[in-house]
């Protein structure tokens, strides 16, 4: 029985992902074939035995809702415990840099007011992962943490959204938290803050309830001034941890994905990740298919070629089409002859014959849900 | 409890033993049928469609799979809070209980679920045919000729009428006749194994069956031609569409491989009437550097790395390097290793077949069960194996 409840902070924006989150959250964006950014964060945590779920949403929360539903494809339509939503912040236009604002928390006391848990397990909702919190809570309960603070000894950080990096002594407890934003990165080998953590939920209300006065700040910010007074410890992780930011990093966590490394790390293992279920029926191949180094998704019809690209559920593909090094989205159509090179369509794209949509390794070409070109 | 206006009654429990390697770990309603089915979920799939929402599902013959499969019938929508999906065994009763001895005793001996629900109409559905059928329609076929008993009718091929029981009707639909299996068919009318029947005829009907201790309890065989012959409204509803009984090897093989055809009728592909299944979730399948896929079915976390074609593969299949599957049905999770050829064959459930096999090879004898190989669920293949077609192993 888990002693912990999970928070997920799926309102983290950005206006880097060029429309792919302008009308989503991140958390909500596609990815690999047939998921959500989200389900990694929540997946990860019903695997490890959490079973009340708060996520802080955005103000455009509507395709978040859409995809959760009850929460019955992650097992969380419960009597006791299940998903709650909590509404985040509205943040105006300005939006929200923070990763973990305390005012959305301070909005939704009564979700961890009412509780027994011992513990709240805090991600936030942009990364791609598959991590077990077992070991992460074995530690700060062997510990008797205040926080645990969860962290991946990584020469960059070019895969975190925040490059926060700690100090540790010896047994682990930490002894400074280093906020490096905007700061030149070293290649040094440092420990990351993955934006994880485990917090005692008493500690957890203590500090809402002291930092009420204060309008927004972060989490982060908090516990390095109170570094002295609480037993703030870390806990290594060596799952792979993919952040999602910007174009760049939507492309190359997708494209990395064709290595069966990495899938074997984030989908083979035990600990699957789950979604919601469309009922799709098998991919159909026609005779002039031709696909190599590809992930398909269910419900597809290929008559076209498919080389080192991803392609979602629902995507029809005619005849004489070529997709290379391109990630199409739900129900998109490309009709005949038409070509789309490093590029990422949107849902319900159509893209009529003989168009050729081409963008570049360094920056692919996104075309914006339902667009017909 | 509610009253409901019509129950369905699904008769799930039959081995189907000509269905050889495929059903000896499981019932027939659980044999994967055209990738990520199985076949009962045409059958709930189409009273979801239908807003049939009361299924009572009578097993007998290796159950643990199939009911392990329906579950709470979430999959299918169908756990209601007033009716839903019963499974319903063989039990005991204070001073006798016995198997299922025959499908209308099986129905008999449930009398008292279906009292329960307190319903007008009965609809008597088989677990072992695939097709899409809005049962409303043969309802409302039911009602507007005040019938007794309605039996869902599809026209087949002269050849084939000798394998179907085989009616005769008047002008208004109405049965005069009904042969089960005749070897001279005078009429290409079969009789699909769907019925409605007024829960007050069907009762008494059971209860005079139960009471002839002759009869073999079967609808098609007792229960109709007796019913007929004491004159009572019988109707024929002739449906327009697709359907399949899937209860041989080669009938198994013919209705997967014409799921392939583009444009015919099953049309898995239909938003407006979807097939609805319990899948495991499993990531997109990965078509490796080395794969070529052309006219085949392929569904979600196989790895695919050899040569496809004209095939089905079933999800959390692995076709390794240089490895050639031809007019085949794979099975969920079957394993072929590097080097291995497979021609005409189903492959049972996590089957795996080593490297550098040949199954489906042709014979010097005439093969049996039009060529076609069967290798039984869980089997493993040993390295460099020559299987001659139309075997089972």
């Amino acid at each position: 029985m888990s002693n912990a409840i999970g928070i997920i902070y799926a309102n983290s924006e950005t206006d880097n992902l060029q429309g792919l989150a302008s009308e989503r959250p991140i958390a909500a964006v596609p990815f690999g074939g047939r998921y959500r950014i989200l389900d990694f964060a929540l997946s990860s945590m019903v695997n490890s035995g959490i079973r009340t779920i708060g996520l802080v949403t955005p103000h455009h929360y509507r395709p978040l809702l859409d995809h959760l539903g009850a929460g019955k494809a992650w097992f969380l339509d419960r009597k006791d415990g299940g998903l709650f939503i909590l509404p985040g912040v509205f943040h105006g236009l300005t939006g929200n840099n923070h990763t973990f604002c305390i005012k959305d928390l301070e909005n939704n006391m009564e979700y961890l007011d009412k509780d027994f848990a011992e513990n709240v397990v805090i991600s936030s909702g942009n990364q791609i992962y598959n991590t077990n919190f077992k070991n992460a809570l074995e530690f700060h309960n062997d510990k008797h943490a205040d926080v645990t603070l969860i962290y991946k000894n990584m020469n960059n950080s070019s895969n975190l959204t925040d490059e926060i990096f700690l100090e540790m002594e010896k047994d682990h407890k930490v002894s400074t938290i280093h906020n490096k934003k905007g700061q030149q990165r070293k290649s040094l080998v440092q420990s990351y803050f993955v934006n994880m953590l485990i917090i005692r939920r008493a500690i957890l209300l203590d500090i809402i309830e002291k930092y009420s006065s204060i309008g927004c700040i972060d989490l982060m910010d908090i516990l390095s001034t109170n570094l002295k007074v609480l037993k703030i410890y870390g806990s290594p992780t060596c799952s792979l941890i993919g952040t999602i930011r910007k174009v760049k990093d939507y492309f190359d966590r997708s494209m990395e994905l064709l290595d069966l490394e990495v899938r074997g790390r984030l989908w083979l293992g035990v600990d699957q990740i789950h979604t919601k279920i469309k009922d799709n029926p098998p991919t159909q191949y026609t005779s002039q298919a031709k696909v190599t180094n590809s992930l398909i998704a269910s419900g597809c019809t290929i008559a076209g070629e498919v080389v080192n690209s991803i392609i979602f559920r629902g995507v029809m593909l005619e005849q004489g089409c070529k997709i290379t090094n391109s990630i199409i989205l739900p129900k998109c159509h490309i009709h005949a002859n038409a070509q789309t090179d490093y590029a990422i369509l949107d849902k319900s794209v159509k893209v009529n014959g003989e168009n050729i949509l081409k963008g570049t390794l360094h920056n692919p070409l996104v075309v914006l849900k339902k667009t017909v070109i | 409890m509610r009253k409901q206006e019509c129950v369905a009654m699904l008769l799930a429990g039959g081995q189907g033993s000509r269905l050889g390697g495929l059903t000896r770990k499981r019932a027939k309603p659980a044999v994967s049928f055209c990738g990520k089915y199985r076949i009962i979920d045409f059958t709930l799939s189409n009273c979801l469609n239908s807003h049939i929402n009361t299924v009572g599902v009578l097993i007998q013959y290796k159950p643990f799979l199939l009911n392990s499969y329906i579950g709470l019938g979430s999959a299918w929508d169908l756990d209601n809070p007033y009716s839903g999906v019963h499974i319903l065994p063989p039990f005991l009763g204070e001073k006798e209980g016995s198997w299922y001895n025959g499908t209308a005793n099986a129905v008999y001996q449930n009398y008292e679920f279906i009292d329960f629900y307190d319903p007008e109409y009965v609809l008597i559905l088989s677990g072992d045919h695939v097709y899409k059928m809005d049962y409303t329609l043969m309802l409302k076929f039911h009602k507007e000729k005040n019938s007794e008993i309605t039996i869902a009718t599809v026209q087949v091929p002269w050849e084939e009428a000798s394998r179907f029981g085989l009616l005769t009707v008047d002008g208004d639909a109405r049965i005069t006749e009904f042969t089960e299996k005749p070897a001279q068919p005078e009429s290409n009318l079969a009789s699909m194994g769907v019925y409605v029947f007024n829960w007050s005829t069907l009762k008494q009907a059971l209860i005079a069956d139960a009471e002839d201790y002759k009869s073999q309890n079967d609808f098609g065989k007792n229960i109709i031609p007796q019913q007929l012959k004491q004159g009572k409204r019988v109707y024929a509803y002739e449906f327009q569409g697709y359907w399949r009984d899937v209860g041989t090897i080669e009938s198994y093989y013919q209705a997967n491989m014409e799921s392939l055809r583009k444009g015919h009728f099953l049309n898995i592909f239909d938003p407006k009437f979807r097939i609805f299944s319990n899948e495991d979730i499993l990531p997109p399948h990965f078509v490796g550097s080395t794969a070529e896929i052309e006219n085949s079915l392929v569904c979600n976390g196989c790895i695919i790395h050899g040569k496809v074609s004209n095939s089905i593969i079933a999800p959390g299949v692995y076709v390794g390097k240089e490895v050639q599957i031809r007019d085949s049905i794979l099975l969920p999770c079957v394993k072929v290793h590097d080097g291995s050829i497979i021609h005409k064959t189903i492959v049972g459930e996590n089957a795996e077949i080593m490297r550098h096999c040949f199954v489906g090879a042709d014979g010097h004898i005439a093969s049996d069960q039009e060529g076609i190989t069967v290798v039984e669920d869980n089997h493993i293949i040993t390295e460099g194996s020559v299987i001659e077609a139309g075997k089972n192993v």
